[in-house]
């Protein structure tokens, strides 16, 4: 065998170092590939974020819209109809005292039902309740509420001013508000409700907290029953906001949403 | 006892060092096997240096240590090809022909010489695996940070060495010659797998750190 010349071991040095320097490139070439691809990744994200909450905010405006209907068709049709009921009834005159009492007495059943029927509409109707203020549009819930349930609520506004142009978002805030209570009633069984409105230079917040039989909100997760607060955390996200939920089992349950208000 | 501190052992050891820091208490069995084998590589290299030391060829270890090093590479891409839903009837077919071409060729040298042409062509085989892993990559819809994703620096690595070494295993009759006419520490092939050696273990290093914080994150 013949001994190696310089130039052969040149070239094996050269050649050695060009198959060091490929795998460079090739390595290079798969990362930034890799971060073309995460980008991409990323935009795919923030579009299908975006689809998403625009639904839901498509979702939200019709539901608001089939409710203010409802309302208005309950406030102005039925209402109407009801009070000319009642007119009705106050004109008869039968000389017969037991059925003028009877015929009285269906007449203020009658006015009772209006003036439930006007309290319903307003409730549906959000827009006029949170023109006032969203602590106005809360304790009138919170009236509503104690009529039909021994419930000891305890409000606390802080809130001192409406932001003009975000009657929409405090109008979402008290739908979340209602969904929230709403679950109270339906499941945890509490006999105290304490209801917090907070307000700072940036944020407005809100934070219902109950002594109900709470659950763990993990498992309500993953075994999929938490459609509920799904929704509530995706309607606080549509309003750049935050939802957190604190719940122990057989010690309530503590929610907190903030959205910014500035 | 400075005669076993070369570049090449103080690498492997530190390599060895590293993988036993942050893969001890690693879940996953494949990633500790690298501790073994890092092992088995340090007791090859001093074994090697020892032998040559009496000048006794050490080829034999090294054809030995083959066998380690073709099933450790292997079990490993076996272990990420499993993710992208590969069968292990590949890797069984793989190591089937690997076994046949390595006593095909170490009767036809009547086991005395380093079975090269049979390293050649795992080095082959092993350069078109990484390649391999990096479609896959490319191809994967599931975005992964490389800059941290241990199988990513494994596979580097082991690119580097493989790809790098082609040249050496090519040219490997040559290169003996070349070996017996300097000292041992100043041949081409010797510095050229210092270097092979550093960029192998230094990939592999990082890998195990990322490795090891990865699995911290987790919990």
């Amino acid at each position: 065998m013949q001994i190696l010349s310089k130039e052969v071991i040149f070239l094996i040095t050269l050649t050695t170092s060009i198959f060091l320097i490929a795998p460079i490139f090739l390595i290079v070439y798969v990362s930034l590939y890799n971060k073309k691809k995460a980008r991409h990744f990323e935009e795919k994200e923030a579009l299908k974020k975006t689809f998403e909450l625009e639904l839901l905010k498509s979702q939200f405006e019709v539901q608001e819209h089939l409710m203010e209907t409802i309302a208005t068709n309950l406030h102005d049709n039925i209402g109407q109809l009801l009070s000319l009921t009642s007119i009705t009834l106050s004109a008869v005159q039968t000389g017969d005292s037991v059925a003028d009492e009877k015929i009285n007495t269906a007449g203020q059943l009658v006015l009772r039902t209006i003036q439930e029927l006007r309290q319903l509409s307003r409730i549906m109707s959000g827009k006029e309740l949170t023109g006032k203020s969203l602590g106005h549009a809360i304790a009138y819930e919170l009236d509503w509420l104690k009529k039909g349930a021994a419930y000891e609520v305890l409000f606390t506004d802080n809130t001192s001013r409406t932001v003009p142009g975000y009657a929409d978002k405090e109008l979402i805030l008290f739908r979340l508000f209602q969904e929230i209570l709403s679950n109270i009633i339906r499941h945890a069984a509490a006999t105290r409700i304490t209801i917090v409105i907070d307000q700072t230079a940036e944020t407005l917040s809100l934070r219902v907290k109950d002594n109900g039989k709470g659950f763990a909100v993990q498992e309500k997760i993953s075994a999929g029953n938490g459609m509920g607060l799904f929704n509530i955390s995706k309607r606080a996200k549509m309003m750049n906001g935050t939802f957190n939920i604190y719940s122990v089992p057989d010690r309530g349950t503590d929610i907190l949403v903030s959205i910014p208000y500035l | 006892m400075y005669k076993y501190l070369t570049a090449n052992t103080v690498t492997e050891m530190i390599c060895l060092l590293v993988s036993v820091i942050f893969l001890l208490k690693d879940r996953s069995a494949y990633w500790r096997l690298f501790m073994i084998y890092l092992f088995i590589v340090c007791i090859t290299e001093t074994g090697g240096i020892y032998l040559r030391n009496i000048r006794v060829h050490n080829y034999g270890i090294y054809a030995v240590f083959l066998l380690f090093e073709c099933s450790m590479i292997s079990t490993f891409f076996y272990y990420i090809y499993r993710k992208y839903h590969h069968r292990i009837s590949m890797f069984s077919i793989w190591a089937g022909v690997f076994l046949l071409v390595y006593l095909t060729e170490l009767f036809l040298s009547n086991f005395k010489a380093f079975p090269y042409q049979t390293a050649t062509f795992m080095s082959v085989v092993f350069v078109i695996a990484s390649l391999y892993f990096y479609l896959l990559i490319l191809r994967d819809e599931k975005f992964r940070k490389l800059g941290t994703y241990p199988p990513f620096w494994i596979t580097n690595g082991i690119l580097f060495y493989y790809f790098g070494s082609t040249a050496c295993n090519v040219f490997f009759d040559y290169l003996i010659q070349h070996d017996h006419s300097h000292a041992p520490n100043l041949s081409v092939r010797y510095i050229i797998f210092n270097v092979l050696n550093m960029l192998l273990y230094g990939c592999w290093s990082y890998a195990f750190i990322c490795r090891y914080y990865q699995r911290k994150l987790s919990f």
